[in-house]
């Protein structure tokens, strides 16, 4: 599923990557800025956390004209005296004119490294708030974002992640080079796909994805046995030839008895002491409460 | 208080008739029938139905008029907005008036996911009824040929429902046609559309529950839902859809931290919705995402407020997925609070262990049953451990299980 994510998100897609101190997701991010913009798309990145040499290593190719690298790493608060984005401007109107400042009319892609910088200095709410908006307004097509799990609470990480359409979780693998990665999907229909494989990336930042990791550990699925036939290797005969079960068929029962008995005998329930009661007149057969003629 | 319902008042009437004497019984003011109610039996609160026939049967007969169903959303709210959308099609069905508020997705898009409902109600299934009606045996159950007195007896009723036709039935893999849909009157409050300003005053109530409580109350004066509207013009149920409460789009950080600054706002919100729903003839359903709230009191405190109450835990994505018990059914239903209305105790559900399915003609919650256990693995306890464990039971109980018998 790995692949078909990297191959394109649906308009209004929100696709998060999240990530833990032991695994970074940067990688994979770049994976996904790489195949975006191979498929020509204008990609900006909010970049708060490395800078753009940083982010801009190893991302090669004659498309790197389309990637626009919004820097807000060297003065995300503001603190000299014209910063070209901070990050208290992260709302829609402010990003809507900063992406349309630089590109084109075609919907761009967002990419924001990382969310979490985000979300430790405009509160949670405000951020889901403003990703809605983006998402439905018509100026950014798709956005990606990185998310540090451990560094929020786990009702702010699920917050932002049940806004999310699609979900992958990095974690380190069993051997060096390779990672896990956890993928949540939910397509517009509502239906939620899941998986689990292991990538590893290759020179230019494509994704080799493996298989899906073996079971190993703690779950153990149990063989079944096969059954063995009880009535093999004895010394006498317990099977049966087809005249012999036939014969066994045609053989009347002791407390069969015939189909007229049967059902009279099914159907007998009436007339074995039923009592018919017809309430008459003077029964005070009354539905109602007694007390509501009081006039209380 | 909610709209009770005066007795059958018919028999009563029959039977002055035959009085000798010339006492009259004062019998209340009929309310005027409003289509798609029911009286309850067990108090006399008016019902209507949720949409889906096995809550009905769960929640005692149906939704009673001026309460609040709560809904404990499941993982990827798919089944929690299964169930909303059930209860406004039923509403769409049953010509009541519709109010969605959503501060995701647009209400005009929930409207548009309605299921349609299944108007020929011959069709409708049942192989539960108890088959003592008809005289021939039936064809799809096969004759028992040794235990044939136990031919007719019902089968275990697995599948909760109740037993009247009350709530209507939906094919979930079609929308409802644009037609039946328009017929019905719906208010919509998109929270976007609403530009809330800082108030100046401290309210403990956020801006966007202010805007949709006012504007809740004023579609019940402006229409006339409320209960003290003179009864002159006949009367509709409004049905009430809350979708997603509490989230982070409403402007609450109530799933976001452990301990949120609006502690009080989602809770002031339910105190006024349920003050103003027992004023007027209308029902709520309120949705929750209660899987990212972590504070475990501010969530009892929620179900609380609320008249009804239940839980929906998908399987989809947990372990319990692969889980053989649970291959049947997509996830389990877990009833939070069931309402006393008027009375002092309440008729609680029958079985604890509820899982629900939802097929495509029927939302279905069923008891969950353990299946035989067919393997070889199946340990059979030796009649000395039976014994001891008797022994044990009968006498203190010592908790070990392993104990074999004890010789006094």
């Amino acid at each position: 599923m790995l692949t078909e994510l990297l191959q394109g998100t649906d308009a209004g897609g929100f696709l998060i990557i999240q990530d833990s101190a032991s695994y970074s997701g940067r990688h994979l991010l770049k994976s996904f800025i790489n195949a975006a913009l191979h498929r020509e798309e204008a990609v900006h990145v909010l970049g708060f956390e490395v800078s753009e040499e940083e982010l801009k290593d190893g991302l090669k190719g004659a498309s790197i004209h389309r990637l626009h690298f919004h820097n807000v790493y060297t003065d995300p608060l503001g603190w000299t005296h014209n910063p070209a984005f901070t990050v208290y401007q992260f709302c829609s109107e402010g990003v809507t004119q900063l992406v349309k400042q630089t590109s084109q009319s075609k919907p761009v892609t967002l990419v924001i490294d990382s969310l979490s910088w985000i979300l430790r200095h405009v509160g949670p709410p405000a951020v889901c708030k403003t990703l809605q908006q983006l998402r439905k307004g018509g100026a950014v097509r798709a956005i990606i974002g990185l998310l540090h799990a451990d560094m929020h609470q786990r009702g702010t990480v699920g917050s932002v992640c049940h806004m999310a359409t699609s979900v992958i979780t990095v974690a380190p693998g069993m051997k060096g080079d390779e990672a896990v990665a956890k993928i949540t999907k939910r397509s517009k229909s509502g239906k939620v796909m899941q998986d689990e494989e292991i990538f590893s990336f290759k020179e230019d930042f494509t994704v080799v994805v493996q298989n899906r990791p073996s079971q190993l550990g703690l779950k153990q699925t149990e063989t079944e046995e096969r059954e063995t036939d009880p009535t093999a290797n004895l010394t006498f005969n317990l099977r049966l030839s087809d005249t012999e079960r036939e014969a066994k068929e045609k053989l009347a029962l002791p407390f069969v008895f015939s189909k007229e008995k049967k059902t009279a005998l099914l159907h007998s329930g009436r007339g074995s002491g039923r009592i018919l009661y017809e309430p008459d007149a003077n029964d005070d057969y009354d539905q109602e409460d007694p007390d509501d003629d009081l006039d209380v | 208080m909610a709209a009770p319902m005066s007795g059958v008042g018919e028999a009563s009437a029959e039977r002055s008739s035959f009085n000798a004497t010339s006492f009259q019984k004062k019998t209340r003011s009929r309310l005027i029938s409003i289509p798609g109610t029911r009286p309850s039996v067990q108090n006399g609160q008016l019902l209507v139905s949720t949409g889906v026939t096995s809550l009905d049967y769960l929640l005692g007969g149906g939704l009673a008029v001026g309460t609040v169903l709560l809904i404990e959303e499941d993982r990827y709210d798919s089944y929690s907005r299964m169930i909303l959308k059930y209860f406004l099609a039923e509403g769409v069905v049953c010509r009541h008036e519709l109010f969605v508020a959503a501060a995701q997705d647009n209400p005009d898009d929930i409207l548009q996911e309605l299921p349609a409902p299944i108007l020929d109600d011959v069709a409708i299934h049942k192989p539960v009824e108890q088959p003592r009606l008809s005289c021939e045996p039936q064809d799809s159950m096969d004759a028992m040929k040794i235990a044939w007195r136990y031919q007719n007896l019902p089968k275990v009723q697995s599948a909760l429902a109740s037993s009247s036709r009350f709530g209507h039935y939906y094919d979930v893999s079609k929308t409802m046609e644009p037609e039946i849909r328009q017929a019905a009157k719906c208010h919509r409050f998109y929270l976007p559309e609403h530009p809330t300003q800082s108030s100046p005053t401290h309210s403990t109530m956020l801006e966007s529950y202010s805007a949709l409580l006012k504007s809740l109350q004023d579609v019940i004066h402006r229409e006339g839902f409320d209960v003290a509207a003179p009864m002159t013009k006949s009367r509709n149920i409004l049905r009430i859809g809350l979708h997603s409460l509490g989230s982070a789009l409403w402007g609450d950080d109530l799933c976001c931290h452990d301990n949120p600054n609006n502690v009080h706002a989602l809770t002031s919100f339910l105190y006024g919705l349920r003050a103003l729903l027992r004023s007027s003839l209308s029902v709520a359903v309120v949705t929750v995402p209660s899987h990212l709230i972590q504070d475990r009191a501010l969530m009892g405190s929620i179900t609380r407020l609320c008249d009804n109450a239940i839980a929906l835990e998908s399987f989809k994505g947990s372990e319990r997925e692969t889980n053989p018990l649970y291959k049947d059914y997509h996830g389990l239903l877990h009833v939070r609070q069931v309402p006393h209305l008027n009375c002092l105790a309440s008729k609680l559900p029958d079985h604890k262990d509820l899982a629900f399915k939802l097929k495509r003609k029927q939302f279905s919650i069923e008891r969950l049953h353990l299946p035989p256990d067919l393997s070889e693995t199946v340990s059979r306890v030796s009649r000395g451990e039976l014994a001891g464990a008797a022994t044990m039971a009968s006498g203190c109980s010592f908790g070990t299980s392993g104990n074999k018998h004890l010789d006094f």
